[in-house]
């Protein structure tokens, strides 16, 4: 295959292109979903395909195939120049420039235990199926399903500059969903988590005993009381800050969608120009990293999808706003380098800046000493719903469940919880933060930008952590 | 383009090989070209093909599927061999019965030589002619100009053979003058039904109106909601109430009121794939033929929509709204050509007959924190206007609601005499609509911009 993909970069280079690099990838994802004890769905997936990105006349071009023949792939070379002779029409006056980079021959992979492609199907489903039996066994409990997915995907990328490169990424992660419902109402309870892990990963889930959990809980909130409308001090749990980081500072921190790049579908950021290095996001309890290297992290990997290596920036610096997530066309701009985060989904797709790990630092309390230290408040997990803005400032996101804390205790159960307040007023009520023994990476494997609309796995490295003062039960 | 014999020759071929006593194979091809374009230059240009092979096999109860974007015949042996294994390892499915039977499918054509031959060149000029507009009146544009040709072949070891081929063109543009912005789209299958300098220039219309944003307090407004905002509260309609698995599953309203009055009576909704106002569409991933369905008459439930599955679960005939079985999107049949009924004032009248109120162009990231309810949530963009003693007289900071959608519909003052074709801001649906005011439509927060 390198031969093949080195003659593509040739004909790029024939056809008057200054720079071109070449991703071969073939994916495979497996699927197994059962509900109420019956295997529901259980698919394979193989893709494989070429996309080649060029630059000419400063302007990009992007054409993708599924077809592997020499006239297939030359015809995407060709039609990439095409294209880009196109764009060139109505390029900026100063065309494409490219950050530097040093060009790299290398390998990698991420780490695995255990393939998961080696489980057998079969215990595969007896883990599921016993998983929806737990949940089924909770009196009150109408719908129990759990999904696995793993997947593995074989990437070459090659360039003009001299780089090769080829990584091997192998995950696996499993969904549970319980559902219960009355005369009252619907309620759920769920749980989700990927790594890019062999299938070792999954075992380590628990989900049997989970699934009860999560069916006893999802019962017990028919009957519960509606969280109340007030102003009050919300505790996340980690799967809640999760999710927060990724919608409230993980998309605004894309250097692409500051210059407007997303304007028409994701939209813009807040986070302008001027504010780097100056502006206060959070509070001095708010350090929020950037990093592809974690071990087994979802938005893991060896060098992104331009051969820049994967490395861990800082974002957030103790509150204050230091550091976009760019590519080499904008890093560029400002005289920088990379920080590698130019990612695309699968083959077909150009790439975008995306998110890697996205963290939030671990602080130095436990999620016990945080509720002690809450006279009044409400503790809520799991994301339900989410809604921002189109530049990242006003949000709302509903929860599954919550529960009151009075005078540093948890208390009765409330259903149908939501928070809504702006990102920087809200980071900047973040006062506490649970330690590393509470920190993990949460796997979010639908991340959604661009058009047409690609989805890739990224992570978030959260603990629970308390905020004072939020608007909290907003609608019923 | 493969074409249709030899989109009909693979998909056949899976079904010779194959020694199921039961196999579907559905072969779906995608060329789309996308060009993107902001700060009154092309960012973005790109191409893709793709051409994906899926396979379901029934063997004795127990189903398996599985995907590829290979169509030689090792591609077909290893999908049938994936589907054989998968389906062996499952439990028996009591539930389970046969795959869809051949149906007279309808007749209707959405394919166009003009888009199908549409060039980069010509995308980028349509972007160019946004542009020059733009720049024109010292604003800065962006958007996206799209063109696609689709094939699919369906066919199953009961006798369904069909093709199709369509093609999409969609664009769309906002103006913006710093935090001020304006926004226009259009889609359709014809990409000559475009007038690319009529779209910028109701771009520039919202974008230029209304002088600097202004800030309004939260809380209850007549409300009038153009096309594409109107797309975002059907949305949820759609993927969470009219599919027959939401009803099934206890999920949807219409599990228990099925018959009864749910909105206003001056509220119809129906799903017809063959309408032309829409993007016409014969069959849906099972190669069943695509049925009109009656789903909200004059304000009362009155049906669902189904897929295989589902249908034999309720005892009727699929309504040919399959969304594929054992992909990702388990969330069972989905209407996928919505129409709301027209009603006889413009959205000019609408303007002149309120005397408070809010215009609303479109919304962003809209979800739906209480599913069961239809309680939805999102924020204005684009556009958000203060209308007072029947005019505009300001344009406002954008808002956010949050709001039952079927109370929404039960409040509905007036709706528009003409419709028109538009997604809602996740594309999830392509929707036939008018624009509507409503009666007391809830804001419950605002934004700085």
């Amino acid at each position: 295959m390198r031969q093949v993909l080195e003659a593509i970069l040739d004909k790029a280079v024939e056809a008057g292109a200054s720079y071109a690099d070449v991703r071969h990838v073939t994916g495979f994802t497996e699927t197994i979903s059962v509900k109420n004890r019956a295997v529901e769905s259980m698919s394979h997936n193989r893709e494989e395909g070429t996309g080649i990105r060029v630059l000419v006349d400063g302007a990009w071009g992007f054409a993708s195939t599924c077809d592997s023949s020499a006239t297939g792939l030359s015809g995407a070379a060709s039609l990439a120049v095409q294209i880009a002779r196109a764009s060139a029409r109505w390029k900026k006056a100063r065309g494409v420039e490219l950050s530097p980079l040093r060009p790299v021959d290398t390998r990698w992979r991420s780490p695995a235990a255990q393939d998961p492609f080696d489980v057998p199907s079969a215990e595969k489903i007896s883990l599921l199926t016993d998983t929806s039996n737990a949940a089924l066994s909770v009196p009150g409990t109408r719908i129990a399903s759990a999904t696995m997915t793993s997947f593995a995907e074989q990437k070459l990328f090659m360039s003009t500059e001299g780089s090769c490169i080829e990584q091997h990424i192998t995950g696996c992660g499993a969904t549970i969903s319980v559902l219960a419902h009355d005369q009252n109402g619907v309620q759920t309870r769920s749980f989700s988590d990927f790594e890019s892990r062999g299938y070792e990963f999954v075992r380590d889930l628990d989900l049997k005993p989970r699934a009860e959990t999560l069916a006893g809980e999802a019962v017990n909130l028919l009957g519960a009381e509606t969280c109340p409308r007030q102003k009050t001090d919300l505790v996340m749990g980690g799967s809640m800050v999760a999710l927060q980081i990724h919608e409230s500072c993980g998309h605004p921190i894309e250097l692409d969608r500051v210059m407007g790049q997303e304007a028409t579908f994701a939209g813009t950021s807040f986070l302008t120009l001027d504010k780097r290095e100056s502006f206060m996001y959070g509070s001095p309890s708010v350090t929020i990293t950037a990093d592809a290297t974690i071990d087994g992290g979802l938005g893991s990997f060896g060098y992104d999808d331009e051969g820049v290596h994967a490395q861990r920036t800082v974002i957030i610096d103790k509150g204050r706003f230091v550091n976009y997530l760019t590519s080499r066309e904008t890093a560029a701009m400002f005289g920088q380098t990379s920080n590698g985060t130019m990612r695309a989904a699968g083959w077909s797709n150009i790439p975008l800046i995306r998110m890697t790990n996205i963290n939030l630092e671990p602080g130095d309390w436990t999620l016990d000493e945080i509720i002690r230290d809450t006279k009044q408040g409400v503790f809520v997990d799991t994301p339900k719903s989410w809604s921002l803005d189109d530049k990242r400032l006003n949000f709302h996101f509903g929860q599954e469940i919550a529960y009151e804390i009075k005078d540093g205790s948890i208390g009765k159960m409330l259903k149908n919880p939501a928070h809504t307040a702006m990102t920087p007023q809200f980071w900047n009520a973040c006062d506490a933060v649970a330690n590393k023994q509470e920190w993990k990476v949460w796997g979010t494997p639908g991340c959604a930008k661009g058009e047409p609309v690609q989805v890739i796995h990224v992570g978030h490295g959260a603990s629970p952590a308390r905020f004072r003062g939020i608007r909290v039960g907003v609608g019923e | 383009m493969i074409g249709q014999d030899e989109m009909l020759r693979i998909v056949e071929r899976v079904l010779r090989l194959s020694g199921c006593a039961e196999t579907e194979a559905v072969l779906t091809g995608e060329h789309l070209h996308l060009t993107r374009f902001n700060d009154n230059s092309i960012h973005q240009n790109l191409s893709r093909r793709n051409y994906v092979l899926r396979v379901r096999v029934v063997k004795e109860q127990r189903t398996g599927t599985a995907v590829t974007n290979r169509t030689d015949d090792d591609a077909i042996r290893w999908l049938l061999d994936e589907a054989s294994k998968s389906a062996d390892s499952k439990p028996r499915n009591p539930d389970s019965k046969s795959l869809p039977s051949p149906r007279e499918p309808r007749q209707v054509s959405g394919f166009y030589h003009s888009t199908h031959r549409y060039t980069a060149a010509e995308r980028a000029d349509a972007a160019g002619e946004a542009i020059t507009r733009a720049q024109a009146r010292g604003l800065d544009a962006s958007g996206a100009f799209s063109t696609g040709t689709e094939e699919i072949a369906v066919a199953n070891s009961h006798g369904i053979r069909v093709y199709n081929a369509s093609t999409i063109s969609f664009f769309r543009t906002i103006m913006s003058r710093g935090e001020i912005t304006g926004y226009a789209d259009r889609l359709s299958r014809n990409v000559l039904d475009f007038d690319f300098g009529q779209i910028a220039n109701e771009a520039l219309e919202k974008a230029l109106h209304g002088g600097d944003s202004i800030p309004i307090e939260p809380g209850e407004y007549d409300t009038i909601f153009e096309e594409y905002a109107v797309a975002d509260l059907v949305r949820f309609l759609g993927y969470l109430a009219f599919g027959a698995l939401a009803k099934q599953e206890g999920r949807s309203f219409m599990a228990t009121q099925m018959g009864q009055k749910v909105m206003g009576e001056n509220i119809s909704i129906w799903d017809d794939a063959a309408d032309p106002r829409g993007l016409v569409t014969p069959f849906d991933l099972e190669g069943v033929p695509k049925q009109k369905v009656s789903i909200i008459n004059k304000g009362v439930a009155e049906g669902v929509v189904y897929d295989s599955i589902t249908a034999t679960k309720d005892g009727k005939q699929s309504t040919g709204h399959s969304t594929g079985y054992g992909g990702r999107w388990l969330m069972g049949p989905m209407p996928s050509h919505m129409l709301l009924g027209t009603g006889n004032v413009s959205r000019e009248a609408m303007i002149r007959s309120t005397s408070r109120g809010i215009l609303v162009t479109r919304f962003h990231y809209t979800h739906c924190p209480e599913p069961a309810k239809l309680v939805a949530t999102g924020t204005t963009r684009d556009g958000t206007f203060l209308v007072e003693n029947g005019e505009i007289t300001r344009r406002l900071k954008n808002l956010r609601f949050t709001e039952s959608v079927l109370r929404a519909f039960s409040c509905v003052e007036c709706i528009s005499s003409t419709s028109r074709v538009v997604k809602d801001w996740w594309s999830t649906f392509s929707s036939v609509l008018p624009v509507i005011k409503v009666k007391g439509f809830t804001f419950t927060g605002s934004t700085t911009f």
